[in-house]
């Protein structure tokens, strides 16, 4: 009976020991996960450089987003101020209109910028770099050879020739490029020293380029309005 | 003994999550500490100002398209022009699209730790996104959204230190997931192509970038949540 009574209180011991353990281990790996995951999500885990540059990318988009806060300020102003004088405004839906024109590549459109000749064959995935580097930049419109060039014209090589929406483009590449040449000028840098040991890169900044190159929209077929 | 075994085994067990715990926990030398809590405040404080911008933006757009929507109705020379508005809008990705399409998944591989390996191929680096953007409108992608941003004409992928920044400084951090609006089975078989994405693929087998494609028949992708400014370039005629 007596021996019977001490294993019972050695197994509730043993019990209460492992619990304790089991509730110490739950804890320290529930503090383990989290302290990683919150060091994955937060800034703790980056480099001062990575912070700085992020900073600077903040306050340039930051500071874009003011100028479009402005822009459609402005915009809705001038359609409720006809719409309270008892018209409608469509010479404001006309200069929206005009702007989408121009980022969907469907007008022709002149401007300052830059004009990149290319004496040699690049890859796509370094038109496609360069083209990335410049809209980074701010560029506003671009054309190659002829072809205008929005966001999803596609770049691609087929062995040997490069295919710029399904169309071939050979050596001299000329790019033309709208935007600010300040801010074009570093990004076309970037892009022709690493072709440089390959091909020659030609940069030229220009008052006023003209690209009358237009892209018709595909219509859209399996994509329908709303979420 | 064998209550003596279980404890020391889980002690063992508990020092080492201990061990591991506080090796996790960033040791900069105390002259840095407050310099680098200033940085990400500053990151933090703009991250805000970010999204509180972005909302202003969407506000005043929908402000916009109410006037718009009125002019409409009281005008036949501005429903004409509406009419045609509300196409190129949907072309520069301001309206939130539906449809059959392709879902491509991947994320960050493992990390080799080995001497005999600096490449950082274990990554996802930026181009490796923006060549599966470029590849799925090469297979006939209507519309695209990578980690929920809307991919438009002035999209550009950058890094800023290590982060993948994507239309006006939003950060996409792994797992990645881009979504194409468009014939599945065209998407697809351009993902699938063994020719196209080499590189990734090849990383993606040593790595396990978890780079995987599945085909829907409805999938949905947000518009813009911004809109478009023309500084330079001005229309002709």
């Amino acid at each position: 009976m007596h021996s019977r009574s001490v294993e019972l209180a050695a197994r509730s011991q043993r019990l209460v020991i492992f619990s304790l353990i089991a509730i110490g281990l739950g804890f320290l790996i529930v503090v383990q996960l989290r302290s990683q995951a919150a060091v994955a999500r937060t800034l703790a885990n980056q480099d001062d450089t990575s912070v700085a540059l992020l900073i600077n990318d903040l306050n340039h988009a930051n500071n874009q987003l003011m100028q479009q806060s402005a822009a459609l300020a402005e915009q809705q102003a001038q359609l409720q101020q006809a719409l309270t004088s008892g018209g409608a405004d469509s010479q404001a839906l006309s200069k929206e209109l005009s702007t989408l024109r121009e980022v969907n590549g469907a007008a022709p459109v002149h401007g300052p910028g830059l004009e990149i000749r290319i004496l040699g064959p690049v890859m796509d995935f370094e038109l496609q770099d360069a083209l990335n580097n410049l809209r980074n930049a701010g560029a506003e419109a671009i054309s190659l050879n002829g072809y205008r060039i929005v966001g999803s014209t596609p770049v691609v090589s087929r062995g040997d020739i490069l295919m710029v929406a399904g169309h071939a483009v050979g050596t001299p590449l000329v790019l033309r490029v709208i935007g600010d040449a300040e801010q074009l000028g570093p990004a076309a840098d970037l892009s022709a020293s690493s072709l440089q040991t390959r091909v020659q890169v030609d940069i030229q900044r220009q008052s006023d380029l003209t690209i009358s190159e237009v892209v018709i929209p595909r219509p859209l077929i399996y994509a329908q309005l709303g979420r | 003994m064998t209550v003596l075994a279980s404890v020391s085994l889980a002690t063992f067990l508990v020092a080492g999550l201990a061990a591991t715990q506080f090796r996790s926990q960033p040791l900069p030398p105390s002259n840095r500490v407050a310099r680098e809590q200033a940085l990400r405040q500053s990151v933090n404080q703009l991250q805000d100002q970010n999204s509180t911008l972005k909302a202003r933006v969407q506000a005043l757009e929908a402000g916009v398209k109410a006037g718009e929507d009125e002019s409409a109705r009281r005008s036949s020379a501005a429903q004409e022009v509406k009419a045609q508005l509300d196409e190129q809008k949907t072309y520069a990705g301001l309206s939130a699209l539906h449809g059959p399409g392709l879902t491509v998944l991947l994320h960050d591989g493992t990390d080799p730790n080995s001497s005999a390996d600096h490449s950082l191929g274990w990554t996802i680096h930026y181009q490796d996104l923006q060549d599966i953007v470029n590849l799925l409108w090469a297979s006939g992608a209507e519309a695209i959204a990578v980690n929920g941003q809307r991919i438009v004409p002035s999209t550009a992928f950058h890094y800023a230190g290590v982060n993948i920044l994507v239309n006006n400084a939003s950060r996409l951090s792994p797992p990645y997931t881009v979504i194409a609006l468009g014939d599945p089975p065209a998407l697809a078989n351009g993902v699938g192509n063994p020719d196209q994405l080499a590189e990734l693929k090849s990383r993606n087998r040593i790595y396990g970038l978890g780079f995987s494609w599945v085909r829907s028949t409805r999938l949905s992708v947000p518009a813009y949540d911004a809109t478009f400014l023309m500084k330079y370039a001005q229309p002709i005629g």
